[in-house]
Parts: C-alpha cells; structure tokens; sequence
C-alpha cells in the first residue's frame, strides 16, 4: 500500500542522468511497414538508385584506370 | 531532459512510487536545472561535428589557405546554418526513435535501400579510414616516430577506447580531444592573420585572382564535403540513441548541435588561417606535416610541433567517430548488440566490426606503395556523391507521419530549407562528377 507524506517546503529540482533514466515509450515502426510513398517519389528514388549505381562504377573506373589498373 | 519531478511546497509524495528514480541530483534554482541537464545531455552534438574536423579536413581547410589565402573562408559561414540543419533532424529522429539511421532506413524503406546505403556507408567510411591512419602515419613520422610503431599503437589505442564497457568513458574521453582542438586558436594567433582582413574575406563572399578554375571548383566542392559528410548522419543518431536522450532532451541536443557546429566551423577557419600563413610566405605543400616542417624555422617549434600533434588528434577523432558510426549501423542491421554499455564479450559482432574496420584501415597504411594520395581523393569524390541520398532518406524520414506523428516531423520550413540543402549537394555532387569526367571542363 502506498505511504503518503507531505513535504512542507520546497526542496529543489531532482535533475537524472539521460542513462539513469526510466525508458520513455518511442515512437516504433513495429506493424508499420514500409514507409507509404507516393508513385513520383518511387520513381524519384529510382532514378537515385540508378545515378548512385552509374556514378559508383564511374568512380571506381575513374580511380582504377588513375591509378594505371586500367587503360 | 525529464526532470524528474519539481518538489514544491505541500506536494504529496508517494513513497511507493517504484517508478521514481533513486538517481540524480537535486539542484534549487531553476538556472541551475538547466545548466546541469545540458552537461548531461551535452556530447554527441559536439562530438560529431568536430569529429568532421578530421585528418582530411586538417588538409582541406589548410590547402585552402595555403592556396587561396583568406578567400574562401565566407564558405565556412555558409556552411554553419547547412551542418546544423541537417544534424538537428537527426537528432531529433534519435531521440523520437531510440533507434539508429540505418536501423531506420532498414525498417522504412526495406532491405533493399538499407543494403545499398550501409554498403555505401561502409565502403566511404573504410576509404576515410585509411585517410585518417595515413595521417597519423606522416605526422608522427614528422616528429621521428616510424610508422611501424604509430599506426599499430594508434591502432591499438583506438581500439581499447572503446571496449571498455562504458558510453560515458567513451565520450567524456572524446570531449576532452575535440577540446583540445582550442589548440588551433593559440596556433592562429601566434602565426598573426590581418584580423580586418580576416572579417571582410568572413562575411563577404568573394573569389581569388583567377577567378572561377578547375581546382577552386574542386576545393569548394572538398570544403562542403568534407565539413558535411554521410557517416555524421548514422553516427549522431546513433549516439543520440546510445544515450537515451528523452524527449525532453531536444532543446539541449539542439543546443548541443548548434555549439558543435560553430566550434566546428570556428575551428576549420583556424586552420586556414595557419594554412593562411604558408600562402603569405609562398610555401608549397601537399600535406598539412609538410607547410608544418616549413613554417618551424619562421613560426617557431611550437607552431610546427602544434599542427602535427593536431593533425594526429583530428585522425584520432575521425577514427574513433567513423568506426563506431560503421560499428553502429553495422550491429542494427544485422539486429547484434550493438551498444558501448556491453562488454567485449556481451557484444563481440559490434566490437568485431569496429576493430575490424580500425585494424584494416591501418593494414592498409602500412603496405608499401599504396596509392594513398588516390585513396584521399577518392574519399572526397565518394563522399560528395553518397551525401545528397543520404539527406534525401532523413528528409523523408522526417516527413513519415505514420511513424512520428505531427509532434517530430519537419515542420514546412523545416522542408524549405533542408530541400534546399538537398539541391545545392546534389548541384555539387553533379559538378563534381563533370569534373571526374571533363578533367577540362573549368580552366586549370
């Protein structure tokens, strides 16, 4: 049973460490999904996919022939 | 920051309330609340921005000076608002989550995308390792140390850091190393900038004699990317989330970003400004350890000595930050423990990857004749082209209501400005593909 006391004056700010802290209810992906995407960010994010792709080999094609690896 | 509960006069307490924390400390005026809960809080913010003040930024910022005197310091001020930005959305996705970014993209937008970024994130982090130890190799080789003695002490150094069981050993430790980068402010005011000139190159944006060429281009695309870079994304929200910052906690992690920012960008200008010092005295270098050889007989050995042990410290934080944002993104991916609160043997893929990535990087120094001049700008060029998808997945992110709810998305100028940001990287990123393309595309 709780026991109850009053505390007559003001006694101060209890300031608690991040890590000492109780864990707070965050906000979860749990049931969600994928995030809902409309058709031109799906198209946008594969253009993207398709730039980093080409871009990466480029590089590294850049870089291997700088390097002499290739011609 | 939760306070836990403001004791005031005629409160009724229940003594049985197992929730309330037996920890923390208890402070009368409300200033002193604030104050206390920011150290608390205070950290990560700090700890990534100047961390992005590595061993390749030491170079970049210095090559800047050493080439164009105080020209291009305005973009430093232009660059301030841009980290802040886009590290506060992070921030505020950690503390919203608890989860890291690549646990994130992951559950968001499926194995593909969470693939396809942690293999970029690991590939660019891994290439700037290997900067960072090269660093350390020339430094210290400077100052008559082999470097078959510094980069496997580093190296092992690094490593211990971080296993020891404790988050707050790690980052009180790290603190201290941004904090000693201060160093740089004594080394600019002993090397004697034109402070008028100083201020005007500052706030006014202007070009150098020659106008717009090929290697300014190059240098100003090098500027941004190295002051803003992929693996800052994973690494603060990581961090954030290996805290436990409560929601509370926002205004002083923001707090904490913007402090972290400025020191940052303070700090970049430093090192033009001692960079500076080498174009006033027609000093040619390629690295930051050569103009600190040349500028020793006309600023003194502690000037010299100062930007080598610098020079280790910026790679010792780079390491240290870059590893564990692998480690990190690492461990949520493949669902390990993956938390600096473990022990070696409660975590041991989490600490595995980040000795693995720390251990390669030096290996890789040590071969004789490797490309390293290749490998560093290699780095820029990658890093450059990754950042801009990398903003564009926190930006939708941001904006997923269904996870955040109205409380944590962006708000609409919050998407103004980050969408802007996104443009202007990926301008860059596209200029400085042209560039790798069209070596001749801007004059030399």
């Amino acid at each position: 049973m709780a026991t109850m006391r009053t505390v007559p004056e003001f006694e101060g700010f209890r300031v608690v460490h991040p890590l000492h802290d109780k864990a707070e209810q965050k906000c979860s992906t749990k049931g969600l999904g994928h995030i809902a995407m409309t058709r031109s960010v799906r198209i946008a994010l594969a253009v993207l996919r398709g730039y980093l792709v080409l871009m990466t080999l480029m590089l590294t094609y850049h870089v291997m022939a700088l390097a002499g690896i290739v011609r | 920051m939760r306070v836990e509960e403001r004791v005031a006069s005629i409160v009724t307490i229940d003594d049985s309330d197992e929730t309330a924390s037996p920890r923390g400390i208890v402070v009368r005026k409300s200033w002193q609340r604030s104050f206390l809960t920011f150290l608390m809080v205070f950290g990560p913010g700090l700890i990534v921005m100047e961390a992005d003040n590595d061993a390749g930024a030491v170079s970049t910022y210095m090559q800047a000076g050493g080439q164009y005197g105080l020209h291009l310091l305005w973009t430093l001020v232009l660059l301030l608002p841009i980290c802040y930005f886009v590290q506060e959305m992070v921030a505020r996705l950690g503390i919203a989550t608890g989860k890291g970014h690549a646990a994130m993209i992951y559950e968001r937008f499926g194995k593909w995308w969470g693939r396809f970024s942690l293999f970029d994130l690991l590939a660019v982090n891994f290439l700037t390792l290997i900067t960072e130890f090269a660093a350390i190799s020339l430094a210290l080789s400077a100052l008559g140390i082999s470097p078959y003695i510094s980069v496997p002490v580093s190296a092992i150094g690094l490593s211990l850091m971080v296993i020891t069981g404790s988050y707050l050993r790690w980052e009180r430790v790290t603190i201290v190393l941004c904090l000693m980068d201060l160093t740089w402010f004594v080394l600019t005011f002993l090397v004697h900038p034109n402070w008028a000139a100083v201020a005007r190159n500052t706030l006014v944006p202007n070009l150098p004699t020659g106008g717009i060429t090929g290697s300014l281009v190059f240098l100003i695309i090098a500027i941004v990317g190295t002051t803003i870079a992929p693996w800052q994304l994973f690494f603060q929200q990581s961090c954030v989330a290996e805290k436990k910052l409560r929601f509370a906690d926002l205004k002083w992690a923001r707090l904490d970003t913007l402090i972290g920012a400025t020191f940052t960008v303070c700090v970049a200008g430093a090192m033009m400004l001692v960079g500076n010092y080498g174009y006033r005295h027609g000093i040619q270098f390629q690295n930051p350890a050569q103009i600190a050889l040349a500028l020793g007989p006309m600023a003194g050995k502690f000037v010299r000595d100062g930007i080598l042990l610098l020079m280790v410290n910026a790679a010792v934080l780079g390491t240290t930050a870059i590893s564990l944002a692998s480690a990190w993104a690492y461990g949520e991916v493949q669902g390990w423990e993956h938390s600096l609160h473990k022990k070696l043997w409660e975590a041991p893929g989490f600490y595995a990857t980040y000795v693995g990535c720390v251990g390669a990087a030096a290996a890789v120094v040590l071969i004789p004749r490797v490309p390293l001049q290749l490998v560093i700008i290699s780095v820029q060029v990658f890093a450059g082209l990754i950042l801009p998808s990398a903003i564009i997945f926190l930006q939708l992110l941001l904006n997923d209501h269904e996870l955040l709810g109205d409380r944590w998305v962006n708000r609409p100028w919050n998407n103004a400005i980050n969408w802007t940001i996104v443009i202007v990287l990926f301008a860059l990123s596209m200029l400085l593909a042209a560039q790798v393309i069209l070596p001749n595309l801007f004059p030399s």
